[in-house]
């Protein structure tokens, strides 16, 4: 694929990923702010639903996808040693994928629980 | 034809006054590193929220702490500022608002909005 579209396919990636974000925070923060407080076990069970848990899960994968395209951006910007910006390049990386497998496992242990 | 005089370089921050659209857009960036950098916090909690039942009651306790507190204000400003200057790049995409006067007018309402959103949390918080 040709720089350019490289470019396109980051920008549109970086404009889809946040409507999805967009959409998702809002519901579930405006969701989360009418019921006042809730127990262990309805949080499990809310996020252990089928529906919930995949729509969390790609909030997450979308937050990855985001956040690479935006943190790459200010890195180019900003840090002009090559070697500067490939090593926090790698740190973004590890940090967005560690934070991504974490949430996938506890998505995934309360799908497990939520079915005994 | 004279040659053009050298851009100017200037480069002290106190002192440079940054149109509307300019804090929107480097406020933008701002507020997406720093919630960039508190997702392992976040992701941590969030794991230890589902663990079971003890691990829920220490999320809740670190959630109320003081320093937790004192971050989510910078989180709700960063969300607010991030979100709806988002917004406002995504219709200046489709050429909504382009022309000068409308570009800072919504400059100003997302600078403005985000400020409002977070002192409105700061004051529900206490």
């Amino acid at each position: 694929m040709s720089r350019a579209a490289q470019g396109l396919r980051a920008w549109l990636l970086q404009r889809f990923t946040a409507i999805y974000l967009a959409l998702y925070l809002v519901s579930v923060l405006s969701y989360g702010a009418v019921r006042d407080s809730f127990s262990y076990s309805e949080w499990r069970s809310w996020l252990g639903e089928p529906g919930i848990g995949v729509a969390t899960a790609l909030f997450a994968l979308a937050i990855l996808l985001h956040v690479w395209v935006g943190i790459r951006d200010v890195l180019i910007d900003y840090i002009h040693a090559v070697w500067l910006r490939l090593l926090l390049m790698a740190a973004t990386a590890l940090v967005l994928l560690t934070s991504l497998l974490w949430i996938v496992r506890a998505l995934t242990l309360a799908a497990i629980g939520s079915i005994d | 034809m004279a040659r053009q005089k050298p851009a100017p370089k200037f480069l002290n921050l106190l002192l440079i006054k940054l149109p509307p659209g300019g804090i929107a857009s480097i406020g933008h960036r701002i507020s997406g590193v720093l919630m960039f950098l508190s997702i392992p916090l976040l992701a941590w909690l969030f794991g230890l929220s589902l663990e079971n039942a003890q691990g829920f009651q220490q999320a809740r306790q670190h959630l109320h702490s003081t320093p937790v507190m004192l971050l989510s204000v910078l989180l709700v400003w960063s969300f607010s500022h991030h979100l709806l200057a988002g917004i406002r790049h995504l219709l200046l995409d489709v050429e909504i608002g382009l022309d000068k006067a409308a570009a800072r007018l919504s400059a100003w309402l997302v600078n403005l909005g985000a400020l409002l959103a977070t002192a409105w949390y700061a004051v529900n918080l206490l």
